[in-house]
């Protein structure tokens, strides 16, 4: 494989992992190791924005990629593709095509279809409401409540309006909703409820990834992934605190 | 006990919306209840939230490794699972609640516990992690 089309396939792979959500050290690593299979010596400087590989080409000329990365979540099946991907390779270097291929498909596999995906954020919500110590009958309207959520942030996050945005609206929805559930039934303790429905969008693994790049020494990523989060908890805590109060206050 | 199948559920249903395999399925939630025993069991002796969070991120560390090389999958897989009953995006929220509820010192208060339950699982799963590899490498080398 020539040295530019090496370059494609690593930055190809960090791609999908960052994009998938795994730590700095991991990405680099990714590309040194498919670099490593190939024998070719690379530099490669990976943040959560962006990757720029260096290496040197068969004419002796420096090869460079710079890739801008935007938006990742967390697909957890990404991430262990691409590190066996990555493994094979060295016992089995590929030829260009093929390994653009396994890429190709790793990239489009699918995720679990909405239904299910609705059903489980249901599910989950269900299960936070009773390990924060609330009854069924609470848990059960958590779930109501997080499938319209769930929908709603899915649809917002279709027509593609900024992040902070989907997250606010979906905590005014949660706040709303769990006000007026409280409304109805009065016996509802209204913050367990809130706790169970807004599970799906706290950004609790978000914060914890950031702070554990900042102990592999990769800090600009770690500053980055944590401001993010702490965005993410404003919007949804604001959107929810707008809702309950707006209720208080008419009530 | 009903905590523990709690847990499994808890990090079994956030693993799916994350995307993982099928095939993991049934060792991923029990990274949670592995994490949730841990914590418990270091919560109601001593009742300190931030060394019971340690305690639990731990034992997922030590579980996600040892299933990451019996099963040839990134440790990670296991571990971001596992950690999700124990992870503080609640912190998070209430911190913000607190702030709009004009409570400032208490949010202040909410804040530092969310930050320090992040470091704690952080940590936790790290040093695991990082002792597996050093022992990992004294093997090769002894091997050699």
């Amino acid at each position: 494989m020539r040295v530019k089309e090496l370059m494609e396939i690593a930055v190809k792979s960090g791609e999908i992992l960052l994009k998938s959500g795994a730590e700095i050290y991991r990405v680099e690593d990714t590309i040194i190791r498919i670099f490593g299979a190939y024998g070719v010596q690379c530099e490669s400087f990976v943040l959560l924005s962006g990757i720029f590989l260096s290496a040197e080409g068969e004419d002796g000329q420096v090869v460079t990629l710079v890739k801008r990365i935007k938006g990742h979540t967390i697909d957890l099946s990404r991430i262990e593709l691409v590190n066996s991907f990555s493994r094979n390779l060295q016992e089995n270097p590929l030829e260009y095509d093929d390994a653009k291929k396994a890429l190709h498909t790793i990239e489009n596999r699918h995720r679990y279809s909405f239904p299910t995906r609705l059903a489980v954020a249901g599910a989950n919500a269900f299960v936070y409401t009773l390990i924060f110590k609330g009854n069924a009958y609470e848990g059960l309207v958590a779930l109501l409540i997080s499938l319209l959520i769930y929908a709603i942030k899915e649809k917002i996050s279709e027509i593609g309006f900024f992040q902070f945005f989907e997250f606010f609206v979906s905590g005014l929805i949660a706040g709303a909703l769990s006000f007026s559930a409280s409304m109805l039934f009065p016996s509802l303790n209204l913050y367990k409820v809130i706790i169970g429905a807004i599970m799906i969008l706290v950004p609790g693994v978000a914060i914890t990834n950031g702070i554990k790049d900042a102990l592999y020494g990769d800090t600009v990523s770690s500053l980055y992934r944590i401001s993010e989060a702490l965005f993410i908890s404003v919007a949804v805590g604001s959107g929810v605190a707008l809702a309950l109060t707006v209720g208080f206050n008419l009530t | 006990m009903i905590e523990l199948v709690l847990a499994f559920f808890g990090s079994l249903l956030p693993a799916a919306l994350f995307n993982v395999n099928k095939k993991h399925f049934i060792w991923v939630g029990l990274s949670g209840s592995v994490g949730w025993f841990a914590y418990s069991g270091v919560l109601n002796p001593s009742e300190q939230v931030i060394l019971s969070t340690f305690a639990g991120a731990a034992a997922v560390g030590i579980y996600s490794e040892i299933m990451a090389r019996a099963l040839k999958v990134p440790a990670t897989v296991f571990s971001i699972s596992g950690i999700f009953p124990l992870v503080p995006g609640i912190g998070a929220y209430n911190t913000v609640q607190l702030i709009v509820e004009n409570k400032l010192s208490e949010a202040a208060g909410k804040g530092i516990e969310t930050l320090a339950s992040a470091g704690a699982i952080a940590l936790g799963i790290m040093l695991i992690s990082a002792m597996f590899r050093v022992v990992g490498k004294a093997r090769v080398q002894k091997a050699e």
